[in-house]
């Protein structure tokens, strides 16, 4: 499902549609039950890897938040009272787990774009290239500068700015539950994504 | 609506983040302005430019992701008090399936088995006055029922076989810890074993027999889990040419991509060039992309060509 702004808003869990399905795993989770545990972590992990890696950036990161991130919830489900959506919940856990490596990051003061691998350091931008389908190596070159763009921008906004663009237009979250998450309003989320997007803009403004 | 406000609202337009109300006075406006449409348009380049950054769908890595999950949680449940004997048979059933993946296809024959002996277990305790079978009660006792034979006048001869446990404490470099675990490793029956016993052998030493342990269990065993643990193990021994050459083979051959990740992330540890064509190789035939690429990356490390030639 593709929203107006092209980007893939059918990431969240199907389960969400199945509210009192996932209401039962929940409960059955925090009566000790491991197989409903697991079957609610697989109902959202995909979603939690794929934005602890637009976050960060670093397979090694992103599995380091995988797993913090569902511990805290295996260890917090009791406190889980239902208040609020299960993945919002989640979701709030793994944004502060992500910005915390970022903030991390920020004191190692880090390029944005070099990230630590087994094999040493490596640029995320080279490995868009790898990833990429052989093609014309100028618009190659092109889209690793632009890609390597695009990172060094979403580095440049605030935590808050950061989580509220990601959440919107890599994860297709409504500005309602990304409120939800970082606890705030709806209207205070929209001035954030308005402020991220015009920065963005305007970082990215020789490339588009 | 003015252009102030059609542009102000644009980021949001594109969401779908307006009322319909809204969104109709933008459209009646837009369909009026020259510029408000290229503005619009501006908007969906630098939208459709966002999405150039590197879109993350690695099911190796989640794969890899939910492997350490499984592992931490198995070793995060809390040790509590002497649990009701039905607790211990779930709980067991709980190890048994983290080690053997989320779904156990064997689970019914195992849940028959336990009734058969449950009600085995039970005829067992009842008092000798209904006609029932006197045994010992003293020291936990693992049976199985090897036959069942009528024996006539309404009896019936049921041959079991009797295994006493019991519990042996012992040192990590100990020779007879070590041939028990060694004999756990090679237990077919239960994986959760088999992992348990590894990580306590990569941890008791160097010894010819520990390595050749690891090596047969990293390439051999049937559950990957086991693998991945052996793999582990042989970590420290990464300089070896025996363990190096095994890990070449699981490069190339473990069907499991987890797996052959993980070999090349030992084989990365101690660069040497005689794996350079097994690198190509893979480069060349894997299936899967995260392993070509992690080897692509190697290779050039190693300053190797990517290709052969």
């Amino acid at each position: 499902m593709h929203d107006a702004a092209g980007t893939v808003s059918a990431i969240l869990p199907d389960v969400r549609t199945e509210g009192r399905d996932e209401a039962g795993l929940i409960r059955a989770a925090q009566s000790g039950d491991h197989d409903a545990f697991e079957r609610l972590v697989r109902a959202h992990d995909r979603g939690v890897l794929r934005l602890a890696m637009n976050f960060l950036g670093s397979p090694d990161e992103a599995r380091d938040v995988y797993q913090e991130a569902f511990l805290k919830v295996y260890r917090n489900l009791q406190s889980f009272r239902f208040d609020c959506l299960f993945h919002t919940w989640l979701y709030r856990i793994v944004t502060n787990i992500c910005l915390d490596h970022l903030r991390r990051r920020k004191v190692r003061k880090e390029e944005s774009t070099v990230v630590d691998t087994e094999e040493g350091q490596v640029d995320r931008a080279i490995q868009v290239e790898e990833r990429s389908p052989a093609g014309d190596p100028e618009r190659q070159m092109w889209n690793r500068q632009l890609s390597a763009r695009i990172g060094k921008a979403l580095d440049a906004l605030t935590p808050r700015e950061r989580t509220v663009f990601e959440l919107r237009h890599y994860e297709g979250l409504r500005l309602r539950a990304i409120g939800e998450i970082i606890g705030t309003s709806e209207e205070a989320a929209k001035n954030c994504l308005f402020r991220a997007t015009q920065k963005m803009r305007s970082s990215l403004e020789t490339f588009v | 609506m003015n252009c102030v406000d059609v542009k102000s609202q644009i980021v949001f337009y594109v969401y779908g983040e307006i009322s319909s109300d809204v969104e109709e006075r933008i459209e009646s406006h837009l369909d009026e302005c020259a510029e408000c449409q290229a503005e619009l348009a501006r908007h969906r380049v630098f939208l459709q430019a966002m999405e150039q950054r590197d879109e993350f769908s690695d099911d190796v890595l989640l794969a890899e992701c939910r492997a350490d999950l499984r592992n931490s949680l198995g070793s995060k449940v809390p040790v509590e008090a002497p649990a009701p004997f039905s607790a211990h048979w779930t709980g067991w059933l709980d190890s048994l399936r983290r080690f053997s993946g989320f779904h156990i296809p064997f689970r019914i024959p195992v849940g028959a088995m336990a009734l058969v002996l449950l009600g085995w277990l039970g005829a067992r305790y009842t008092p000798e006055k209904f006609g029932g079978v006197r045994a010992g009660l003293g020291e936990p006792m693992f049976s199985s029922v090897r036959s069942v034979a009528p024996e006539g006048a309404g009896k019936v001869q049921i041959a079991v076989d009797d295994v006493q446990r019991r519990v042996v404490v012992g040192d990590l470099r100990d020779q007879r810890i070590q041939t028990l675990l060694l004999t756990a490793v090679r237990d077919e029956s239960n994986p959760g074993v088999r992992v348990e016993s590894l990580g306590f052998l990569q941890n008791s030493g160097d010894s010819q027999e520990v390595r050749r342990a690891l090596i047969d269990a990293a390439t051999h065993d049937q559950n990957a889990g086991v693998r991945l643990k052996a793999i582990e193990g042989l970590k420290q021994y990464g300089g070896d040419e025996a363990v190096r050459k095994t890990l070449a083979n699981i490069l190339m051959q473990d069907e499991d991509p987890g797996i052959r990740v993980r070999a090349i992330d030992l084989l990365t540890a101690h660069h040497d060039d005689s794996i350079v064509g097994v690198l190509q190789d893979v480069v060349q035939k894997d299936d899967n992309n995260y392993v070509r690429t992690r080897c692509r990356n190697l290779l050039e490390t190693m300053k190797a060509s990517v290709g052969t030639y």
